[in-house]
């Protein structure tokens, strides 16, 4: 497919769309400030946001919720290795050998 | 200001060193998604040039490969940039919940700071931006791993840019992506409340996944914070007599 000059524009904006909500509060920084409760109950964005974007991942396979499937074992492998060693690494080996391992056992 | 009469003060680098080695193993999960990112850009038909072009005025995985679809089958643009912002729109809680640790820090490093904001940068830096005093120290902890990101996603979307076509898809290096925010998220769960949001949080998403351009992840978001704020909310009360 060929695209035109106006694929530019595309671009600046989506850039816009894109950094604007991410520098908004920064740049405003202590002229907007959020009442205090907010920033207490903002503390919990991190959490909420990383696992609602893992779970339907590693959950979710092909539309339905299965429970057992090569994506959510090497989730748990990851999460037992990232709890129990202080190894940095660790987690990555241990869920891309359980992906792997577990997809070619299925013979997939 | 520095009074060492060098480009950057002490405290910067300092806070830089400890950032970059903090966020470093953290770092290899952007690698197969910047390579995916090349790739599907170039599957979208974009040149090398128009790629990079994108890669670096849009730097957002999530937005760029939620927009690559539309951008290739002609969508309207105003449905383009709309689908952008709800993909971006939990930024604007990470935007909110980092701003006060940007405090006695100028607008130049505010702007660079925003947009060089990401999920992995954000969940590594949040705690010791708010709980720091030094704002030079702040700023060097925040921009190493947010530059080194920016490097990383720029070197790796260009190789695979270059390299589709190349590497087999089923060996899904894309869930290093995955795995990295397991990492992320594992030690923030040993406190109760944060694991009532990350478990709310990610069953909402779950449930909610079907909803039209990922605005579920927004609602799971703050049912996670909501059920956050209640379990401690309750987990105190239970202390008093």
């Amino acid at each position: 497919m060929n695209y035109d000059a106006s694929l530019w524009l595309v671009f600046i904006l989506i850039g816009l769309a894109t950094t604007l909500p991410r520098a908004g509060f920064i740049v405003l920084g202590s002229r907007v400030a959020l009442p205090s409760v907010l920033q207490r109950a903002l503390r919990y964005a991190p959490a909420a946001a990383l696992a609602a974007i893992v779970a339907p991942d590693v959950l979710v396979v092909g539309g339905t919720v299965e429970v057992f499937n090569p994506k959510l074992a090497a989730a748990g492998a990851a999460v037992a290795a990232a709890a129990l060693s202080r190894n940095p690494w660790l987690p990555f080996i241990a869920g891309m050998g359980v992906l792997l391992g577990v997809r070619h056992m299925l013979g997939g | 200001m520095p009074s060492s009469g060098h480009l950057f003060p002490a405290s910067f680098l300092a806070g830089a060193r400890e950032g970059f080695v903090t966020f470093l193993p953290l770092s290899v999960g952007l690698v197969p998604w910047a390579l995916v990112m090349g790739m599907a850009m170039t599957s979208a038909g974009f040149t090398p040039l128009q790629a990079m072009g994108m890669n670096i005025i849009v730097f957002a995985g999530t937005a760029q490969l939620g927009t690559l679809p539309l951008i290739a089958g002609e969508a309207p643009l105003w449905l383009i940039v709309a689908t952008a912002l709800a993909l971006n729109l939990r930024f604007v809680i990470f935007s909110a919940a980092i701003a006060p640790g940007f405090r006695g820090i100028g607008t130049p490093g505010r702007w660079l700071a925003g947009h060089l904001l990401t999920d992995g940068v954000f969940a590594t830096c949040l705690d010791r931006m708010l709980h720091t005093d030094d704002p030079h120290w702040r700023l060097g902890y925040y921009l190493a791993p947010a530059v080194w990101s920016w490097a990383l996603w720029q070197l790796f979307a260009l190789l695979g840019i270059h390299a589709a076509g190349f590497i087999p898809r089923q060996w899904s290096l894309e869930f290093m992506a995955t795995i990295a925010l397991i990492v992320l998220l594992v030690p923030m769960a040993r406190v109760r409340p944060m694991l009532v949001a990350a478990v709310v949080g990610g069953a909402s998403a779950t449930l909610l996944r079907d909803m039209p351009l990922r605005l579920g992840i927004v609602v799971a978001i703050c049912a996670g914070i909501a059920a956050g704020f209640a379990a401690e909310h309750w987990e105190h009360k239970g202390r008093q007599p």
